[in-house]
């Protein structure tokens, strides 16, 4: 009977794991309940504040803010958004393709521009480390529950630098959450506010809103509105109102694809876990199965033997 | 009669969205009404009290920062969106929650005192939004408005 005690010890060990990971997989499904609340909440401020700074962006010809000025691309700046702590399936793993796919473009289309890199969380900035890049800022300490206040160092260090014209070129890859099996990497400029990438971003924003109806599905309609030319009045002086709404429409950038990429870590996390607690499950029925035959084996050959003595001895 | 589409949100949540008369907002520069067929228009958003009519009701909400937006939709109604950093309205500001903001705003008054710059912004910008509050609610405590 040397085979049982093997196995036994082994199911045992599986079940320990397993019941370790439904504990995980409970902890992230409570965890993401919030974080996709919060991004769902906030979606709909962020593609406001989106819409408005792309009309001002369009019909106001000479506004002498840094962010709406597209300058000769020297220097780009990628704020790569991964988790902390890892068994969270391909989540961190597929934004950071998306980001290594997107720095090689990068090198193609602005040759000779340096290419730096902000990570948030450990996994990026581990990552973009062993590849050896330009990693000029690092946040790992990104908690759970993101606030606004949370993010306030990563947009002002973004807005300082971009007005130093340290960087010609913002854009965060982060992962969109798209529902909680589905996440999508994804690479969004936030500055400058461009045209051409508006137009995309203005056609995704109706796409998705309608898709996730957030209000009666009448994104469509609001997209296309927009792109109408419109003289706005401004109230006060116009460069100061179009500086503090730029920068709040940039912080609030930065929060919502900070939000969707928590919601989206959560889920990862959540279905990882759930995959190995169903594989945890399937393990334990097979070597059950494996156990009791050996077991089976180990019985008749002990009565064959005993049985063997007895006609030796008679 | 023409309406405009009113629309009010915060970071957290959508907190009204309705076709009103008219709507008062307290601007950086003075409180304006808008009212339908108002020239596109954007402004900076100081804290005080959004009021709508709608029906001949006044709807409240206490605003603290944030910024707006009027212009013309794409069969001439005229859309206002109100971008507030906080926004509540004044109907779910139970006395309860006031009372709570009062004690939150002087625990916030003291430890102003106590520290000199550490987050002073993020504290200024705390204690004027229970400020807010509670001026608002007290100023609609004894007005008729829509529950």
């Amino acid at each position: 009977m040397a085979g049982t005690k093997e196995i036994k010890r082994r199911i045992k060990s599986i079940g320990n794991i397993k019941k370790i990971t439904k504990a995980m997989e409970l902890v992230a499904a409570a965890k993401m309940k919030k974080a996709v609340s919060n991004a769902l909440a906030s979606r709909l401020y962020a593609e406001y504040s989106w819409e408005i700074l792309s009309s001002i962006g369009r019909n106001v010809e000479n506004i002498e803010h840094p962010l709406f000025n597209e300058r000769e691309v020297k220097n780009v700046l990628l704020i790569l958004i991964t988790s902390n702590r890892g068994l969270c399936g391909a989540y961190n793993a597929q934004v950071g393709k998306s980001a290594v796919a997107f720095l090689k473009n990068a090198e193609s289309d602005y040759p000779g521009a340096s290419l730096s890199l902000i990570t948030v969380g450990k996994k990026g900035e581990s990552l973009f480390r062993r590849l050896g890049k330009n990693i000029v800022a690092s946040f790992p300490d990104m908690p759970d529950n993101v606030t606004l206040r949370d993010i306030l160092p990563i947009s002002s260090l973004v807005l300082e630098e971009y007005a130093k014209e340290n960087y010609d070129r913002v854009a965060v890859a982060y992962t969109d959450f798209v529902s909680p099996l589905v996440q999508r990497p994804n690479i969004k400029q936030i500055a400058p506010v461009s045209r051409k990438e508006l137009k995309e971003l203005l056609q995704t924003i109706g796409e998705e809103k309608s898709k996730i109806k957030l209000h009666n599905g009448n994104g469509n309609g609001e997209a296309k509105a927009s792109v109408q030319k419109t003289d706005y009045l401004f109230e006060g002086d116009q460069n100061a109102l179009i500086s503090s709404l730029a920068e709040k429409l940039l912080r609030m950038q930065v929060y919502q694809v900070m939000l969707e990429s928590r919601a989206s870590e959560q889920s990862a996390r959540m279905v990882a876990m759930k995959n190995a607690t169903d594989a945890a499950g399937e393990m334990i029925e097979d070597f059950t199965l494996v156990f009791n035959k050996a077991r089976q084996a180990g019985i008749t050959r002990e009565i064959s033997e005993i049985s063997a003595g007895m006609a030796s001895v008679n | 009669m023409k309406k405009l589409k009113l629309k009010v949100i915060t970071p957290e949540k959508l907190i009204l969205e309705e076709e009103v008369d008219q709507v008062s907002l307290p601007t950086t520069m003075g409180e304006i009404t808008v009212l339908p067929d108002h020239v596109p228009l954007i402004a900076n958003l100081a804290s005080g009290d959004i009021v709508a009519v709608s029906g001949g009701e006044h709807v409240p909400m206490a605003v603290a920062g944030g910024f707006i937006e009027v212009k013309k939709g794409e069969s001439g109604e005229t859309n206002v969106a109100v971008l507030a950093d906080f926004a509540e309205q004044v109907a779910e500001l139970t006395e309860e929650a006031v009372e709570k903001a009062k004690a939150r705003a002087e625990d916030l008054r003291k430890k102003m005192e106590n520290k000199e710059t550490v987050d002073f912004e993020h504290f200024t910008a705390e204690l004027e939004k229970t400020l807010t509050r509670i001026k608002i609610a007290d100023k609609w405590r004894t007005r008729k408005y829509r529950k």
